[in-house]
């Protein structure tokens, strides 16, 4: 039997696939089922591919045939595979089935086919079948099964899943049973069903009332816990971590974090009303305010309340608010950093809790009292409760809730919310907003140290106004302990460790969508682009400018991520649409700031090839990498006290630099950022950086006049073999194959251009004629490597053309870089070095024509509003391109090749600036052509 | 001994229609055999290879159908110790979406994670509008290993799911990835030296459907 029906089945494949994919083969097929109905260890092979081919031919009928769907439901088909699967026919048959299964819903496309695999409710039998889940296999297969029919809800549809009389959703409660299983794959599965679960229910009310009172609480109540627990976990890894070795456990755990918030924000999007009133509330009074923000607050207070160290707590915060947008979730959490909050000042120990736990919306961190599982089975046979319940249940409360009927949970509900928005919307009275501004510009005449002492006074007055305002009788004082926190993390001297997370966190409350901006007014800390302030929060402001001024320091502490992102608030703050407010005296502050950065680049200034490699390398990955302050968040490694060591693999803005050349290129980096900053604040363009311009360059394409130019014929042959004929020009920065223009005589058209400052060039060994070129084009990203953009063989006619080329090209290499030396000279005012003549690089000609690159750098192009950079340019006057052509050319008399060639260029540090021969002080940059001869 | 592994893969590809869950099936699932009438893929699937001698499981994740969740192609980027990147070389919108789609690879996922760029449906020549140079390209300047595949004739698929499994494979090797941090999507151990034993046997079994696991 086995065989032979084996073979039959297997035969098929062979055949035209009309053959299998028919109905009469399914009627064959049906056959063999009902001849199989127990598995037997020699059927299950054959029943596995019956079952297989059944599949195969239902979806050939969904996109062809649908006869075979009739057939399939007269003949109840369905029966036969959930009987299968109840006979415990082992592990291989299960795995089989559940696969078969998925490919199933997977490809039925349409809705009518799929009605008739979900009615009779079979597929909800297969839901709750006790599948051995400790199977890795099964449980993989099982939860993407549910996915897959997860991802088949719609308003027809869920009503094969959501039985409204039964109240019965197998789908949904069997997945999120799920929620904390191990297995990441398996977590990420229930949270894809739970959404599209969600997704539907926005338009369908009998559901959304089932979800809502029969599962939300239980359901988010576990959630908030199981992220709580993940959190404490996270703190205690970041506490007890040495020698960064718990990075890498770390890192998971933040990015399980980040998975929730998330799969949170995610829930919140869909904005079905009714959950995220559930949702806020648990969020906020069990997690949020509870563990991380009453974390903020002086760490011995609290008592035996769970409790997470600062850095953390800032940080998960900076991470929340950068995620979540929920306007009511992200508004009551800031108003409790930012104000304080009312309801802490009763400070509730657990025991309070449980006594008054009728009150709604207590905020702690606890357990749910139950596991999902129960809460789910409970509410199931909710008449029967009453009876199960037991007098000593830790949390009574809870338990109440629970019970409620479900138009009662509603309305609690609903009021939770709105419980905690109470509070906020108290405290804002109309005149208050100018009142703290007021203040807090006197504030910034006081010395630091009392700072934040006498803020947390006038707050404290402040509050007593707003609570006097409306009519709250308590007259507790009640301070801004996170907000004080807050500042004075800003202030710590010896590092920034937690400096950099209050900086995101607050960048992180302005750019969040959510939020109302008049929340942030108050302590004047404006959202980007607001219009018509006149004022900005000017401890702040100092704080921030100290951090900068910090950062250039020698031995500054300060990371490049935390004065990239000092220099974004303060721009925050002070630039309007308007013009930039900033006060005279923090700007004279913030000019200190970058002319201690000057002095310190200046120190690491060398005439070396790799500093200008070094130079444009960082700003190219400055410009083309500027901080993305979520994905900084998204870095565990931040969470360890800064480091110096790159063996930590930590990024390199991201930790303190070390050795020599990281220092080069910090000091480099922090030059950039406050240049660029100090440029913006006083409204002039940056005409100096980069040093190369995309726009200045000759491209391919150009037609340029070559009428005087000295060029030099050459055949080129690329590495695959193919050969021209071009002319080689060198321009200032650049070389260029050129081939004549056919429309105007003495111009041509630029077929390849490339930048002398990354070519090599080294002989042919048995072709005097021949040189290698190879030009890299510098790493656009860290995960390719540098490519070459050209790399050929250049035959001469002669070898006296191929030596004029080689050192026309050497030169012009070694004087493209020292030009672009001097002009970061320049930059750094440093004074004008000689410019040393290359060796045998003259100027041969008299007529100033010849001179003149093919294209200007015109001066004005590079405007020069700015009056520093106007003095820079006029002291390096001679040291700019074109103008230093025009200026120089009488000067210089040299005669053509009248010396010994230079070495190679290959990439040796031949004829550094300030190392080389300084034999003709004065004498100008000669410009690059040469008295060679054109041989054309 | 023989070594078991578990590699968790993604596809990640933000279009329907690219074939990438036939690719998936096609791989891993000998039985369905691909025929003009008939269209057919999966989500999910695993396979026992060998390479180097050593058995390896792969199982290999689809992100079908959640790319409305964030959260979802969030998570699934940094359970993976590589991904596949599937355009269709036969509409030019799905490869213009590589750079975004690499952008949210590179930044949610281990930054070792093996990334190859599969450009599918090599079997309609006539109708290409992505060439496959424009695809080396790409692949060449954002680190990538590249192929054109067809899950219409098999071409490639094979080569496609091992090649990347023995670059994971060799960054394993050379101990780039922490093998015992299971969130990087690897898992070695002996506690699957059982389970192995049974995938050997069943696969034995099977040879005429040629089925997996």
């Amino acid at each position: 039997m086995f065989g032979r029906s084996r073979s039959w089945v297997g035969g098929g494949h062979g055949k035209s696939s009309r053959n299998i994919h028919s109905l009469d083969h399914l009627k064959y097929l049906y056959h063999v089922l009902t001849k199989n109905t127990t598995v037997t260890e020699q059927n299950r092979n054959l029943l596995v591919e019956t079952i297989r081919s059944i599949t195969e031919i239902l979806i050939w009928g969904d996109q062809n045939d649908s006869s075979v769907f009739d057939f399939f439901l007269e003949k109840n088909m369905f029966v036969f595979f959930l009987n299968i699967l109840r006979q415990k026919s082992g592990r291989y048959v299960c795995v089989q089935l559940l696969q078969t299964l998925n490919i199933l819903f997977e490809n039925i496309s349409h809705e009518t086919s799929l009605y008739y695999l979900l009615s009779n409710n079979y597929v909800n039998s297969i839901i709750v079948h006790k599948f051995d889940f400790s199977d890795e296999e099964i449980m993989a297969y099982y939860i993407s099964f549910l996915k897959t029919l997860s991802l088949k809800l719609n308003n027809h549809t869920v009503h094969f899943f959501y039985n409204e009389h039964t109240n019965d959703f197998a789908l949904y409660t069997e997945a999120i049973k799920f929620f904390n299983h191990p297995e990441s794959m398996v977590r990420i599965a229930v949270r894809t069903i739970t959404l599209n679960v969600y997704k539907v229910s926005v338009d369908n009310q009998a559901m959304l009332h089932y979800i809502r009172d029969k599962t939300a609480v239980p359901y988010f109540s576990n959630l908030v816990w199981f992220i709580g627990s993940h959190v404490i976990e996270l703190d205690n890894c970041v506490q007890t971590d040495e020698e960064h070795r718990n990075r890498g456990k770390l890192s998971d755990l933040v990015a399980e974090h980040l998975d929730h918030l998330h799969y949170l924000n995610d829930i919140l999007i869909i904005n079905c009303e009714f959950l995220n009133d559930v949702l806020t509330d648990h969020l906020l009074n069990r997690l949020f305010l509870p563990l991380y923000v009453y974390s903020l607050e002086n760490q011995d207070k609290g008592g035996e309340r769970p409790k997470i160290s600062l850095p953390v707590s800032l940080y998960l915060l900076s991470q929340v608010f950068l995620i979540i947008h929920h306007a009511p979730l992200v508004n009551s959490l800031a108003e409790v950093i930012l104000n304080g909050d009312p309801s802490e000042m009763h400070a509730k120990t657990e025991q309070d809790v449980q006594r008054s736990s009728a009150q709604p919306s207590i905020r702690c961190f606890i357990k749910p009292t139950e596991s999902l599982e129960r809460s789910l089975e409970m509410n199931k046979h909710k008449g029967k409760r009453r009876v199960q319940k037991r007098p000593n249940y830790k949390n009574v409360g809870e338990e109440e809730d629970e019970e409620k009927g479900a138009a009662e949970d509603g309305q609690e509900d609903a009021e939770k919310p709105k419980g905690t928005e109470g509070g906020s919307k108290g405290t804002k009275t109309s005149g208050e907003s100018e009142e703290i501004e007021m203040v807090i510009m006197e504030r910034s005449k006081l010395s630091e140290v009392t700072a934040s002492t006498s803020m947390q006074e006038q707050n404290t007055t402040d509050e007593e106004k707003s609570a006097a305002a409306t009519g709250c009788s308590e007259s507790v004082q009640w301070s801004r302990p996170f907000l004080d926190m807050v500042y004075h993390a800003l202030d710590s001297p010896e590092d920034d460790y937690h400096a950099l997370f209050v900086l995101c966190l607050l960048y992180a409350m302005s750019h969040n969508k959510g939020m109302d901006p008049e929340k942030l007014e108050r302590i004047q800390l404006p959202v980007p682009n607001a219009a018509e302030k006149t004022t900005y929060n000017h401890l702040l402001a100092e704080r921030l400018i100290r951090i900068m001024n910090n950062a250039a320091q020698p031995d500054g502490k300060i990371r490049l991520a935390t004065l990239e992102l000092s220099c974004l608030l303060l721009k925050q703050q002070v630039l309007t649409s308007s013009g930039c407010i900033i006060k005279d005296v923090h700007l004279a502050c913030l000019e200190g700031a970058r002319e201690e950065s000057v002095h310190l680049v200046r120190h690491f200034y060398k005439g070396e090839e790799i500093f200008l490699d070094m130079f444009e390398d960082e700003y190219r990955s400055m410009t083309m990498k500027p901080m993305n302050v979520e994905y900084l968040m998204m870095d565990a490694s931040i969470l360890l006290p800064p480091t110096g060591t790159p063996l930590t693999g930590i990024d390199f803005v991201k930790r303190l630099p070390c050795g020599d050349v990281e220092k080069t290129r910090r000091a480099i980096r922090v030059f950039f950022m406050l240049r660029a900053l100090s440029l913006q604040l006083r409204g002039e363009p940056e005409t100096q950086l980069p040093l190369t311009r995309e726009e200045d360059l000759i491209k391919t394409d150009d037609v340029l006049d070559l009428n005087n130019s000295d060029l030099i014929a050459c055949t080129v042959i690329t590495k695959d073999g193919s050969m021209v004929q071009r002319f080689l020009a060198v321009d200032i920065y650049q070389m260029s194959l050129v081939e004549p223009d056919v429309s105007r005589l003495g111009w041509g058209v630029v077929k390849f251009a490339g930048l002398l400052q990354d070519m090599q060039v080294t002989g042919v060994e048995d072709d005097s004629r021949a040189l290698n070129i190879t030009i890299h084009k510098p790493a656009s990203s860290p995960h390719s490597k540098p490519f070459p953009i050209l790399q050929a063989t250049f035959v001469f006619s002669d070898h006296i053309r191929c030596i004029i080329a080689k050192q026309r090209l050497a030169k012009g290499r070694i004087q493209a870089r020292r030009m672009k030396m001097q002009r970061i000279a320049a930059l750094l005012d440093l004074p004008i070095q000689p410019a040393t003549e290359v060796l045998g690089f003259g100027l041969g000609s008299t007529t100033p024509t010849q001179h003149l690159p093919f294209r200007f750098y015109d001066q004005c192009r590079r405007g020069s509003s700015d009056p520093t950079v106007q003095r820079s340019v006029f002291a390096s006057v001679d040291k700019v391109p074109g103008f230093a052509v025009a200026q120089c050319i009488n000067q210089h008399s040299s005669p053509p090749l009248s010396s010994p060639s230079p070495p190679s260029t290959s990439g040796s540090p031949s004829g550094s600036g300030t190392t080389s021969h300084c034999d003709s002080a004065g004498a100008s940059l000669s410009s690059t052509p040469s008295a060679a001869q054109s041989p054309s | 001994c023989p070594l078991s592994m578990f590699f968790r893969k993604v596809f990640l590809n933000s279009f329907s229609g690219v074939g990438k869950s036939c690719l998936l099936l096609q791989f891993t699932d000998k039985r369905f055999q691909p025929v003009h009438d008939l269209t057919i893929g999966v989500e999910f699937g695993a396979r026992m290879i060998t390479i180097d001698g050593k058995q390896i499981k792969l199982q290999i994740w689809d992100t079908a159908g959640q790319e409305s969740f964030r959260s979802i192609t969030r998570s699934y980027y940094r359970g993976a110790a590589g991904a596949l990147l599937v355009y269709d070389i036969t509409r030019r919108d799905t490869f213009n979406h590589l750079t975004t789609w690499l952008e949210d690879a590179r930044q949610h996922s281990n930054s070792n994670m093996v990334i190859m760029l599969i450009g599918n449906k090599s079997d309609l020549e006539s109708r290409r509008e992505v060439k496959k140079e424009e695809g080396e390209a790409f692949a060449r300047e954002h680190g990538l290993i590249f192929m054109e595949t067809s899950a219409k004739t098999a071409s490639n698929v094979e080569e496609a799911f091992i090649n990347t499994a023995k670059e994971i494979y060799e960054k394993i090797q050379e101990g780039v990835f922490d093998i015992n941090n299971e969130a990087n999507g690897i898992k070695i151990g002996p506690q699957h030296a059982a389970t192995n034993a049974t995938h050997a046997g069943s696969q034995g079994g099977q040879q005429a459907g040629g089925g997996c696991c």
